[in-house]
This record gives structure tokens, sequence and C-alpha cells, in this order.
């Protein structure tokens, strides 16, 4: 039989092994330049070390089951494999390394799951800053805040080594040391959050006592999901920093010398029609997909959920009247409503955000109706109606709570489905103002030169899909985390 | 049961037809309609009910007899005292004492309720001693309908009122004539709505049209052109008539009547959503199923990636990607969309429905694998069925039910995002229409595009559900039932 820790690290491990062979044949593709047929000696090498890394790690992975049937403890020579194969890292390798940090530790906590995470998010946050490095100039403040990054992953990388060890102190040091890492969420790294709770979850646990499993426990055990979360979460930090980190008139500036360049190093992804970095585009492009696309799920989710709990709970005529006007609203599609909408008061990211709103309330309280209406059936809300609860506090203290898990995994599911929207509507020019850095309206002038540099079109959308999709696995993880019937 | 039978063995037609009225009167909604339609029959049942109730006081004073026999026997005292002993406990119990005022009024309001409905039951009872009918406005009426020189006055001045009755007599017809009647108020919602988001509109239409160098004279006679100097609510009413008669006048821009230009490209758009439904279909329910037969392999793993990134996809890119790789690399299919040339309609067609595609595999996957948990499987399997007797036999038809619902709620975001594609794509229909007109921005033409388009969403709706009662023997029944 297997424990859960072993069967955590071990699927941690083949599923890096798997990502790792992506990343390999991906880097793989890049290495030829298709039209004539030369080799890009650096990328190559590059993909040689990785597709070795893989192969040690494919070993390893082999290794780990075998020795699996005899002992649950992981052998020092794994370990010691796993220790080596952090080099990995040097060829950009991130999941060899989380997969290598799991291998490493004797016993893997949440919070030292998350910790790994916390450190990979700010490995990559300073990689992708540092790729200002080449450019022609960097903003005054690169130096400070590439400085402060820094030490922030040193003090993150204290807390990961040394988590047992942090983990035993007590009294002011040990709120002394939460406390400033709780501060560094700051640079927009959400992992510090996760990892500050699970440690003072993981404190207040008493030996013996089988407690349920918050979500957060759960779904470290999904990959993909956690894989998606590391994504979003990279984007929300990335959109912080850029503000000191990238230049922001290298994004909106025209500068005509520079015009149609091909991705290099100082342009990752090329320059378009007036110049400007499309790279530094995408990254200022991320805050507002970002901030659009969880506006857009919060509206709804407010007004959408009261909407469906008043419904469900009171029933009848009220139920009746609410619905039969959502009806009516969820009759429209989503898109023609938002065009509506821009039609009548202008081409916004307000209007855009109130119009994709709109859209997706009928759909939000229809489940919270649906939820509602099973919770105020059951035992619980009976007794408290017996006890001389009214109904707001009824509605407040038990029905919302109880119904919310559901909501909570169509949310997620619904912002990716909110960014989609967002970049459809600027691709049309009817969504966020075309001089804003958006992915669609990046999009939308890249569009216009398919046939010549088609890396215009090419590398925003990889961005939105890429996003969406993380949302969707964090969705999916939720859903089979919070579904009862799963665990 | 047995009773049942013989009484409807006994019927003659007139009492079923008896027995139909009385169920149809039931039903609140129905009895409106039953009375506005056949208001002038209904007039005279009223006149002989208010001649033997008030005038006749058929019904005598029953109530009042009902209610003295009580008193005399000493209920009310005892109901009053049972109350106010409950409500002491109650306030004991909860620890919350309220002045003798407050307390007596809770008991007199509660003691009031319940009083009369015992006194309501002592006059049933009276009246089904002494073989007595009570006199009701029902009744009355159906005793009128079971006798035949009547019937045939009823059927000759309220005959309206039957063709009603024949529609609630059939659940089929009954559940089809609801659903109708629902989606002629979205239509109206959708009108409503639609119209006044355009109506509250701060740009000026005139000035849009005609340009900044407009005199006076020019908007004031663009406004009573288009009737836009009239009031909200005859505005209003102008549109509400002119989607039910199909004349919304003219666009802005161009000239040109609104509904004429509609109804000559809501056919292509109709052609790239039923096309793309088709691929989708073709392509994802066998393989949702064949995920679900093997489930957790290398296979399902796999495919239900590739859903989830067609999940992910922006169809406007993924539209861009195809014209890049097929057109201008490889030139297999052409770049826009040409009405004589059928290979240019599979690139939008397929764009258009990976997300309806991917949708339908999760979902086929998902309620296949349910389906396969079921006991009916079980027993199937146990009977020595092969096991590809068992899945499409049993499992496939009950798995399919719920995705038929996901493709209703899909078609939406299908009809939605032809706008999108159309663009990609460069084809005339009404998606690329609104976007277009949207520019303008030309009122008339956006408001009719998407009130049309809404209102072949909810017809499509209706006849998903009709859909949904043929093929789900559950929901038969319970039609049946109600």
């Amino acid at each position: 039989m297997k424990s859960y820790k072993d069967s955590l690290i071990y699927k941690q491990a083949s599923f890096s092994l798997g990502l790792s062979l992506l990343y390999t044949l991906i880097i793989g593709l890049a290495a030829f330049e298709w039209e004539t047929f030369e080799i890009r000696p650096q990328v190559m090498i590059l993909m040689l070390a990785n597709g070795i890394f893989s192969i040690i790690q494919a070993g390893l992975v082999w290794k780990l089951k075998r020795e699996s049937r005899k002992t649950l403890v992981i052998s020092k020579s794994s370990q010691l494999i796993a220790g080596g194969l952090i080099v990995s890292l040097l060829g950009g390798n991130i999941f060899l390394l989380i997969s290598s940090l799991y291998i490493m530790k004797k016993q893997v906590r949440p919070g030292y799951i998350y910790a790994v995470y916390m450190v990979v998010t700010d490995l990559l946050v300073i990689g992708v800053s540092a790729l200002n490095l080449f450019k022609p100039f960097v903003t005054n403040t690169f130096i400070p805040a590439m400085a402060l990054l820094l030490v922030v992953v040193v003090l993150h990388l204290i807390v990961l080594v040394g988590y047992e060890k942090v983990q035993k102190l007590t009294g002011v040091p040990r709120m002394i040391i939460l406390g400033i890492l709780t501060l560094t969420v700051l640079t927009g790294n959400l992992f510090v959050l996760l990892v500050a709770y699970s440690m003072v979850r993981q404190s207040q646990e008493e030996p013996g006592v089988n407690r349920r499993k918050t979500l957060f426990e759960k779904i470290i055990r999904n990959q993909a999901s956690m894989t998606g979360l590391l994504f979003i979460i990279f984007l929300v930090a990335i959109s912080i920093c850029s503000y000191w980190t990238f230049s922001y008139g290298l994004a909106v500036n025209n500068d005509y010398g520079n015009i149609l360049q091909p991705p290099s190093l100082v342009y990752p992804f090329g320059t378009d029609n007036f110049g400007r970095d499309v790279f530094s585009r995408i990254v200022f492009g991320a805050r507002i997909s970002l901030t659009v696309g969880v506006l857009a799920t919060m509206i709804p989710l407010i007004f959408g959920g009261l909407l469906g709990a008043i419904s469900g709970y009171y029933g009848r005529h009220t139920d009746n009247l609410i619905m039969r006007f959502l009806d009516i609203l969820y009759a429209i599609p989503g898109i023609l409503l938002a065009i509506t909408i821009v039609a009548a008061f202008g081409a916004s990211t307000s209007n855009l955000i109130i119009a994709l709103s709109i859209g997706y309330i009928p759909s939000y309280a229809r489940t919270m109706r649906a939820n509602v209406i099973q919770v105020t059936n059951l035992e619980y809300v009976e007794a408290s109606r017996a006890v001389g609860n009214d109904n707001r506090n009824i509605i407040w203290k038990h029905v919302i709570p109880n119904s919310m898990a559901p909501m909570i995994v169509r949310a997620t599911l619904t912002i990716g489905s909110a960014i989609i929207a967002t970049s459809s509507l600027s691709y049309l020019g009817l969504g966020v103002e075309n001089y804003i850095p958006e992915w669609g309206n990046i999009l939308r002038s890249g569009s216009a030169y398919l046939e010549t540099e088609p890396y215009l079109a090419i590398y925003p959308g990889l961005a939105i899909i890429a996003l969406v999709l993380s949302f969707n696995f964090l969705g999916d993880g939720i859903r089979d985390a919070t579904d009862p019937r799963l665990s | 049961m047995k009773n049942e039978v013989i009484t409807q063995q006994d019927q003659t037609f007139l009492q079923s037809i008896k027995r139909q009225y009385g169920n149809a009167y039931l039903s609140p909604f129905y009895r409106i309609g039953l009375i506005l339609l056949g208001l002038p029959f209904q007039l005279i049942v009223f006149i002989a009910f208010i001649y033997k109730k008030y005038i006749k006081k058929q019904n005598g004073q029953v109530w009042e007899e009902a209610r003295q026999l009580l008193i005399d026997k000493g209920y009310d005292q005892q109901l009053k005292s049972e109350l106010l002993k409950q409500e002491r406990n109650k306030q004991a119990f909860f620890d919350k004492s309220l002045s003798e005022k407050e307390t007596s009024k809770r008991v007199d309001d509660l003691f009031n309720q319940q009083f009369k409905k015992a006194v309501d039951k002592k006059a049933d009872e009276i009246f089904k001693n002494s073989n007595r009918e009570k006199v009701t406005y029902l009744g009355l009426t159906e005793q009128f309908i079971g006798q035949l020189p009547l019937f045939i006055l009823s059927v000759v001045i309220g005959f309206p009122m039957y063709l009603l009755m024949l529609i609630h007599s059939n659940p089929f017809v009954k559940y089809l004539f609801e659903r109708l009647l629902m989606m002629m108020l979205v239509i109206l919602g959708v009108t409503v709505i639609v119209f006044t988001l355009l109506y509250f509109s701060p740009s000026d239409a005139a000035r849009n049209i005609i340009g900044e160098t407009a005199t006076q004279e020019q908007i004031d006679n663009f406004n009573a052109v288009y009737g836009l100097d009239d009031p909200y609510i005859v505005q209003l009413w102008r549109t509400i008539k002119g989607v039910f008669t199909f004349d919304l006048g003219n666009a802005y821009s161009g000239n040109q009547d609104v509904v004429n230009t509609i109804m000559r490209r809501f056919p292509v758009t109709m052609e790239l959503a039923i096309f793309a439904l088709l691929i989708a279909l073709v392509i994802a329910l066998p393989a949702g199923i064949y995920s679900a037969v093997k489930s957790n392999t290398l296979f399902d793993h796999v495919f239900m990636f590739i859903a989830l990134i067609g999940l992910s996809i922006p169809s406007f890119w993924q539209g861009l990607i195809f014209i890049l790789t097929f057109s201008i690399e490889l030139g297999w299919l052409p770049a826009t969309y040409n009405a004589e040339n059928f290979s240019s309609l599979i690139m939008p067609a397929v764009v258009l429905g990976t997300l309806l595609m991917a949708s339908v595999a999760r979902m086929t996957r998902s309620s296949t694998l349910e389906v396969m948990n079921e006991d009916y499987i079980l027993t199937a399997r146990s009977k020595g069925l092969s096991n590809g007797r068992v899945m499409l036999r049993h499992a496939v038809p009950n798995a399919l039910i719920p995705i038929v619902t996901i493709i209703g709620l899909q078609f939406g975001g299908v009809l939605g995002g032809a706008a999108v594609t159309e663009q990609v794509f460069n084809i005339n229909g009404i998606g690329s229409y609104i976007v277009e007109r949207q520019f303008i921005p030309d009122i008339p033409a956006v408001l009719g595009g998407v009130i049309y388009v809404a209102i072949v969403l909810s017809v499509i709706n209706v006849v998903i559900d009709m859909l949904y009662a043929l093929i789900d023997p559950r929901i038969r029944t319970n039609l049946k039932r109600h």
C-alpha cells in the first residue's frame, strides 16, 4: 500500500517529467530555422541539456516506483539524484526543480509545497524582468526593484530550506518571520499568503486528530491545477512588478527606426508596425486582462448570487418574477448584449466590464438558485428556523456559505471565458480603447501582418490561451476538490 | 382505483367534458383564460350564480349555523386557552417575555385564523350530512355544461373556451402551448430591454449620421423621418409592433429596409451555425464516449487536454492561425467565404464549432461515466450482454439526455460567436451585420439584428425542450402527471 505522501511525490515526479519532455520538444522545434533548415547552435545546446535532464528524471521516476514496493521512505540515492537535477534550472526547466524539491524533503507538508511554488514564482518574475537587460535602456527604477526582488527571493529561499525550523519557532521570532513573509505579498506573489496560512494552520494541528482538509490542502494533489495557479500568480506578480521593472514607453511609444523587427533577445517577441516592443506590450496587457476578467466575474457573482439566493430561498412568486426576468436576459447571447451596450454607450473598459457582467448574471443566478433550493431543504436550516432565527440571518449564515462551492468553481471557469470575450471584443474594436496595450488589441494590430510577420499575432494569442487554460485547469481542480463524491 | 375505472367507463361525452372543465379550472392561469375566452357564457352562469346564492340564498345560513354549533360546544374557549398556553411556553423557551397586550394580540390573530378554518370544516360537514350541494361557481358551471341544451348554447357563444380546454386536456400540447406563451413573453421582454438600452444612448443619432455640420432644420427633419421625436412609450410600442409584423423601417445609413437585410443575411449565419453544430457532434460524441470507455488511459488524458484547449482558445485567434496554416502556408482552403464554394465553409464552421465541440465532448464523457455506474448497466452486463451492446443500447442513449441540454445552452454562444468568426472570415452574415452597423451606430439595424437573433434562439430552445420531452421518458411521465 502506498501512503499519500509517496504517491504525491511520485505523481509530481512523473507529471514534471511529462512537462519537461514537452518543454524540450518546444525548444527543439525552436532550434530549427524551418525555411533554411539551419540549426541555431545555442538553442540546440539548451535542448540537448534539457533532453539529458529529462532522461535522468525518467530514470529517477522508474527508480522511485521500484523502491516504493519495498519501503515508503525515499532512499538517499534518489534524493542525491534529485539534488543534482536542480542544475536543470539553468536550462530554464522549472518543472524538474519542483519535483526535485519535493523529493529532497523528508516530509512534504502543504506549506512546504506552497513555499516551493512561491520561490518558483519569484524566479520566474526575476527571469522575465531580467530580459530587460538586453534592451538599449532600462527604467530608472529597474535596478532598485531588481535588488528588492533578489532580497525577497533570498528570504523566501530561507523559509523554503528551513521550513521545519521556522515552523518550530515560537513566540516573537516566529511572529516577526511570518510578518515579514506576509509583507512580501506586495510583490504580487500570492503564494506567500498560502504559505503563511498553511504554516499557521499546521501549528494549530493536534497530533492524532484528523481534521477535514481545506480546499488549499486538497488542491495540491492536482498537479495540473497547481501549474495553472502558478501561471496565474506569476502573471499577477509580473503585472505588479512590471510597474518598476518594465519601461511603459517601450510598449506604447512609436519608434519608427525599429518597425517590424523579428524576435531577438532585445525584442523577444519582435516589434509591431509602430516599432513597439510586443513583449513589453504583452506583459503590460496582462494586468488589463486579469482586471477585466476578475471584475467581470466578481460583479455577476455578487449580483447573480444574491438574486439566485433570494429566488431559491423565498420560492413561489418571488422566484417566478426574478427567474422570468433573468430568462429574458439569458435569451440574448452575451456577445450581442455587449455589442448592444457598447453601441449605446460607446467603447470603453468600464462599459465593457458592465456589459460582460450583465450577460453573466443569469447563469450565476441559476446555479445559486439550484444550490440554495437544495440547501434550504436540509435539516440544519430547519433547525435554525426552529430556534427563532429570522430569514435574513438564515440566508447569510447558513444558506449562502453552504451553497458557495459550485459558485466558486463557476467563477474560476468564467474568468477564462470573460478574458476570451474581452479580447474578442477588443479584436472587433468594441472593447478596450485601442491605444491601451490589451492582448486583443495587440492581436488586432498584428493580424494585419499575418502573411509576413505571423509572430505578431501568434504570441499574444498564446498568452491568452495560456491564461485561460490556467483558469480552466484551476477550475477543474477546485471542482474535483469540492466535489463530495470524489473525496 | 377501481372506482375510478368504473366512473371512467360510465362517463358520457358530456360528463367527460365536465371533468375536463373542472381540471382546467383548478389552475389559476387557465381559470382566467376560461373566463375570458368564454365571457358571454360565463356571464350567464354568473348571473345564475348570483341569483341562487344571494337572492334565493340556497347556501342558507349553514356557515352561521356551524359557527353557533362550535360556540355552543365551547370549542372557541378551548382553542383560545390552548393557544395562550402555547404562546406562553414559546416565550418561556426563548427567554423573551412580551407585554400582556402584545401576547393577547398574537393569540387573537392565531385564534381568528384557526377558528375560521374549523368553522369552514364544520360547514362542509353539515352540507355533506344534509345531502345538499353547496352552490359554488365551478359547480354551477359544470352543471350547466352537463345539460345538453345549455352545453350547445355554451359552444355557440363561448367556443374559444373549448379550444383552451382541448389544449389543456393533452399534456404534450399543453406543455407546448405554455412554452410558446413563455417564448412570446421572453421576446417581448428582449424587445423592451434592447430598445430601452439603445433609447438611453447618450449619442445623438442625427448628428452621427448627417455629420457635425448639420443644421437644426436637418436634425429636426431626420428625427421626424425616423420618429425619434416621439415619446418613449410611442417609440417602444412601434418597435414591438414592428418586431411582430416584420417591419422595423429603414436603417439610418444606406436607407435599406432593416428586416429585409436581416432576412437576407440570416440564412448564411444559420448555414454556418448548423454546419458547425454537425461537425462538433460528429467529432465530439464518438470521442467523448470512447474517452469514457477508456477512462484514465493515455487517449483519455490527451483527448481531454485537447478539449480543454478547445475551451480556452479565442475563436478569432484560431481563425487567424487556420488562415495562416491552411490558406497562406499550405494553400488548401480559401481564406474568405464564398457562397458558391463549399470548401470555404469548412474553416469557419470548424472555428465556430470548436467551443461547442469541446464542451459537448467533456459533457459526453462525464455523463457516460455517470451512466456506466448505474445499476441497470450492471444488470445488463450480468445478463451476459457484450460490452459493445451494453454501451450502445443501454449507456449511450441515457447519457445523451444531458447532452441535448448542453447543445441548447451552447447554441446561443454559437450564434453570438458567429459575430466574431464572420468578421475573421469576411462572411456576410447577421453577426457581421450587427458589428458593422454598431460602428455608425445604426440603431434600427443593431436593434433588429439582436432581437431577431434572440427570437431564433428562443424558437430553437422551444424545439429542444420538445425534443427533450420526446426522448426522455421521465419527462413524459412527469408531463402526464401534472
